[in-house]
């Protein structure tokens, strides 16, 4: 089913983590449900990715992270997103994300947070549901 | 990034997501431009040929003069899923935040000639938005070159010494199309096969051409050709400001359009009719069509 | 985790003797049975296993998890540890450490200290291992992209403390082609990478014959979502990559893969496990052999270790996992490991507990004194069905390497990005079976609570808040008292030898440790002379 047809979406690794297993995994399963996918590879910069989405005009920007570094990260793509004028994007999380921090991340704007153990079919339900 | 980068930037991101997604028949007629100031150059070439560094090259080099270099990467769309990966930008520049340059990256989709809906429209965003070079970045695979070809200034083919006989499996088709060969990865022992083969099809071509394409050898490792390369592109433009070139150009251009327009047009009433036409015979389907795209005629209000 | 810690405190340190070998019955057991003519442990191609003698020469090392945000923390918990019995100490370093960034460098920001210590000086390296006597311990750095520089502090560490260089015993895992492909922690391209490693190497014989310059990590390749024939496959042809690189330097392949070891995951198909281990090890050794026509018996002994769990382990319904793991260790002596690492039940989703923690090492021990499945060598051997299962994989392996090779050999593939593009399709294929319930994972998706379904991840990686500004702080103090002059001195000599091709990196290396240059300092130094790694990304 093409439930993301026609959406761009950033699927990007902030910070040092070099587990791209999940990304590439996300990156593939989003392009298989219809959607226009960059994956930016390894080691980018919170300005660096907010830049990317909004050259692109991404509709969607996914953060993996699983060096337990995910607050910051996150925190700081998010301000450049909003320095650069984009705080339409929908930005969800992927990775170790500890229940703990889930509130933290969504007062930030996070719509929403995938971990490993949820279906693939579920992540793309979801974030169709969240482009509308 | 000073604040007026950032408005422009912001504006050309917007603008060029609305010529993308707006139906061809809004867009496409306002944008047969020729003579602008940005120069168009279409790089294609089979995929794993280098073709995004190389761009990243040429970028770098007239990012600093400086000058604003534009990039439309195209890749493929997944027949299968409607969906795509859109990897070029990262290789092109996956490490700074250059201001003087912009990409954008888009699937083809679903047109016969695997170029994006609307790309003469977006090329021509870049030139509104006074940029001095815009690249044109597709993946060199039958009908898609052709097409690129009336739609850029100077058009380049890269071509790797891996790919066995690539020469002779291209021989009809882009390689004839080429303003500029590209031997990417030189450093390679094929490479020289490969530029001789080259060049003799250039001269071959150069007896009927005014201009003999020339064989440009690049190599990342070896941090060769980027310069060559580039003025290359300005060697051609300067011999091909013809006015007569620019009058062919400019009827190749308006029949794309119009090209464009109607296949989409008919695209559009069969996929709307698809019941009705299975039951007649052809030559009533192609009555029906006609008449469909006659009562379509008023789509374009523009001239 | 505190110091506190009843595993140790509880018991009275009394280690169980040797496996006595009779069953719990009283059956006199052999060290091992053959068939006529057929192939015994301890000799060539090894199929069996590299000692005659087995397990009851010795066990398997009990390796376990350590590695907290702080030198500090680090240097107390290594003082507790040796004091209670531990000779091996394992060292973590934080992401900014291995991909060479200094802890105020743009990149570092958020990652400083968080899942290892921050050992960007000498300064730091002797914070860690003040008090502690090099000589008497065994050091193993996970550290990869930076591991030269490493290893050059700890060198330095062991010179301003009097230890001779060739008393030093311990590893840096140095295997640089796996981070390319599934660990990322790479910095220059390939080729200067390979120098580099083959510098380590021939220092190492030189200077430090005791402590291991390599250890070649098929783990990750697994754990990214390769199959036990792939990670085996991928593994061996990046052993075969470094020897290739050490012949080009003129090294010595035979010294060299005496003190090679892999390391290697152990998941649930239990019997696929123990045939992948026998096959590795037969096949190294007929590969070293033909290839480089070594016959030293030593040296085509396919040394490894493993880890039982990581991404075969699920978060949710957690206790599962200590079956999980304790199956995967049976596997692992099976397959005759020379040392084993049990995750803890926890660990996928938050730091393992004390409590989980010590489970994980009882399980370890539970296996080797009461289960006693390695009182005798190969047990399994002349099963039909291993032997069998054993040739395939071979052969199966085997291809995996061929293919590597006629794509244009190991380091043409990274850089094209050739086994990244295969490892993301195995992974998506592995989740896409899972999800569809084709893979059985008990407990996630069958038999799972309808109650709880959700994982509740706690912190992964300790973090110590006011980590990071203290460690910033502590670079710009060492940036103060320095000899400012001595840094720029032997750095500009690195760099100089950094570009000649001939040179071996390492004395450099040490003397800038020595001048306390940071590893952000050296590393972007190397980084002028040789470039960065351009990741190809292929989907």
């Amino acid at each position: 089913m093409e439930k993301l047809r026609g959406k761009r979406i950033i699927i990007a690794k902030p910070g040092l983590d070099g587990h791209d297993a999940g990304a590439k995994i996300i990156a593939l399963t989003l392009r298989d449900a219809g959607a226009n996918v960059i994956y930016t590879g390894l080691r980018k910069s919170p300005d660096y990715i907010a830049r990317v989405v909004i050259d692109e005009d991404a509709d969607a920007l996914g953060l993996s992270i699983l060096s337990g570094s995910h607050n910051a990260l996150v925190a700081a793509t998010i301000e450049c997103l909003r320095k650069f004028g984009g705080t339409d994007i929908k930005v969800f999380v992927g990775g170790t994300i500890p229940a703990s921090d889930h509130e933290a991340l969504k007062q930030l704007g996070v719509v929403a947070i995938y971990t490993a153990e949820m279906k693939l079919d579920h992540i793309v339900a979801s974030l169709a549901e969240h482009l509308g | 990034m000073s604040g007026e980068d950032l408005r422009w930037r912001q504006q050309l991101a917007r603008e060029l997501t609305i010529r993308a997604r707006a139906p061809a028949s809004e867009v496409m007629t306002a944008a047969i431009s020729f003579g602008g100031k940005a120069r168009r150059i279409g790089i294609t070439g089979p995929p794993g040929a280098g073709k995004s560094s190389l761009i990243g090259l040429l970028a770098k080099q007239w990012t600093e003069r400086p000058s604003k270099v534009g990039v439309i990467a195209v890749d493929p769309t997944s027949p299968l899923s409607g969906g795509s990966l859109l990897g070029d930008r990262i290789r092109i520049d996956g490490v700074s935040t250059n201001s003087n340059l912009f990409i954008r990256s888009l699937p083809s989709g679903n047109t016969s000639d695997g170029l994006c809906p609307n790309i003469l429209s977006l090329l021509d965003a870049f030139e509104q938005a006074a940029f001095d070079h815009v690249i044109l970045e597709t993946v060199g695979v039958g009908q898609v070159s052709y097409q690129a070809k009336t739609l850029v200034d100077t058009f380049v083919v890269v071509l790797v010494p891996e790919s066995g006989d690539t020469v002779q499996a291209m021989k009809a088709g882009i390689l004839e199309l080429a303003d500029i060969y590209v031997v990417n990865k030189a450093d390679l022992p094929a490479a020289t096969k490969i530029a001789t083969e080259l060049r003799s099809i250039a001269l071959w071509r150069g007896r009927n051409e005014s201009w003999v394409p020339p064989v440009i050898l690049t190599s990342a490792t070896e941090n060769r050709g980027a310069a060559e390369f580039s003025e290359a592109i300005e060697s051609h433009r300067k011999a091909t400001l013809t006015e007569e070139r620019v009058a062919a150009l400019t009827i190749a251009r308006r029949e794309y359009v119009l090209r464009t327009l109607l296949v989409g047009q008919i695209d559009e009433f069969m996929a709307r009719n698809r019941a009705g036409l299975q039951d007649a015979s052809l030559a009533e389907c192609f009555r029906i069509l006609i008449a469909g795209l006659g009562e379509r005629a008023d789509v374009i209000n523009k001239a | 985790m505190s110091l506190r810690n009843d595993l140790l405190e509880g018991t009275d340190g009394r280690e169980p003797p040797l496996l006595r070998p009779e069953t719990s019955s009283g059956i006199p057991l052999p060290e091992f049975l053959a068939g006529d003519g057929e192939e015994v442990p301890g000799e060539f191609p090894f199929t069996r296993g590299i000692f005659k003698n087995g397990y009851r020469g010795r066990l398997w090392t009990f390796r376990q998890y350590s590695g907290f945000g702080s030198a500090e923390e680090t240097n107390e918990r290594y003082k507790f540890l040796l004091a209670n019995g531990s000779s091996g100490l394992s060292v973590a370093l934080d992401l900014p450490t291995q991909c060479g960034y200094d802890p105020d460098d743009v990149m570092a920001i958020g990652e400083v200290g968080k899942v290892g210590v921050s050992m960007f000086s000498l300064a730091e390296a002797e914070t860690v291992f003040s008090g502690i006597d090099l000589s008497k311990i065994s050091t193993s750095f996970t550290i990869n992209g930076t591991a030269a520089i490493i290893y050059a502090m700890y060198v330095a560490v062991a010179d301003k403390t009097g230890v001779p260089r060739s008393a030093l015993t311990g590893t840096i895992q140095n295997d640089i082609l796996k981070e390319y492909v599934a660990r990322g922690t790479w910095i220059f391209p390939v080729r200067p990478s390979m120098r580099l490693i083959a510098d380590t190497i021939l220092f190492s014989n030189e200077h430090t014959p005791r402590f291991n310059p390599i250890s070649i990590a098929g783990a990750h390749v697994r754990d990214a979502g390769a199959t036990a024939i792939e990670e085996m496959g991928y593994t061996l042809a990046n052993g075969l990559a470094y020897v290739d690189e050490l012949l080009r330097h003129k090294g010595d392949a035979n010294s060299f893969a005496k003190r090679l070891s892999f390391f290697f995951y152990v998941h649930m198909d239990f019997f696929e496990e123990v045939a992948k281990f026998r096959a590795g090890r037969r096949l190294w050794a007929k590969l070293l052999k033909q290839r480089y026509g070594i016959n030293d018996p030593k040296a085509l002994m396919f040394r490894f270790g493993v880890v039982c769990g990581g991404s075969s382990l699920t978060g949710a319904q957690p206790y599962n996992n200590i079956s999980r793991v304790a199956i995967e260790t049976m596997a692992a002596v099976l397959g005759g490991a020379q040392s084993i690492f049990t995750c803890a039940y926890d660990e996928a989703y938050q730091i393992p507990t004390e409590f989980s923690a010590e489970i994980a090492l009882r399980t370890q021990q539970i296996v080797a004194y009461e289960s006693a499945i390695g009182k005798t060598v190969d047990p399994l051997g002349g099963s039909y069905f291993i032997e069998w299962l054993t040739d395939q994989m071979e052969k199966e392996i085997a291809k995996v390497i061929q293919q590597l090779e006629d794509y244009g050999g190991v380091e043409k593939a990274i850089e094209d990005g050739y086994p990244q593009m295969w490892i993301a399709q195995r992974a998506l294929e592995r989740k896409l079976k899972k999800d569809r319930g084709e893979t059985v994972v008990v407990g996630e998706n069958y038999f799972a609570n309808q109650k709880d379904s959700a994982v509740d991840y706690g912190q992964v990686f300790k973090s110590d808040p006011s980590g990071e500004a203290r460690i910033r702080s502590r670079l710009s103090a060492l940036r103060e008292k320095r000899e400012h002059a001595k840094v720029v001195t032997t750095l500009d000599a690195l760099e100089a030898a950094a570009r000649a091709p001939d040179a071996n990196l390492m004395p450099f290396l040490v003397e800038c440790c020595h001048a306390y240059a940071t590893v952000g300092e050296i590393v972007a130094r190397l980084k002028s002379s040789w470039g960065e790694f351009s990741e190809p990304i292929r989907l």
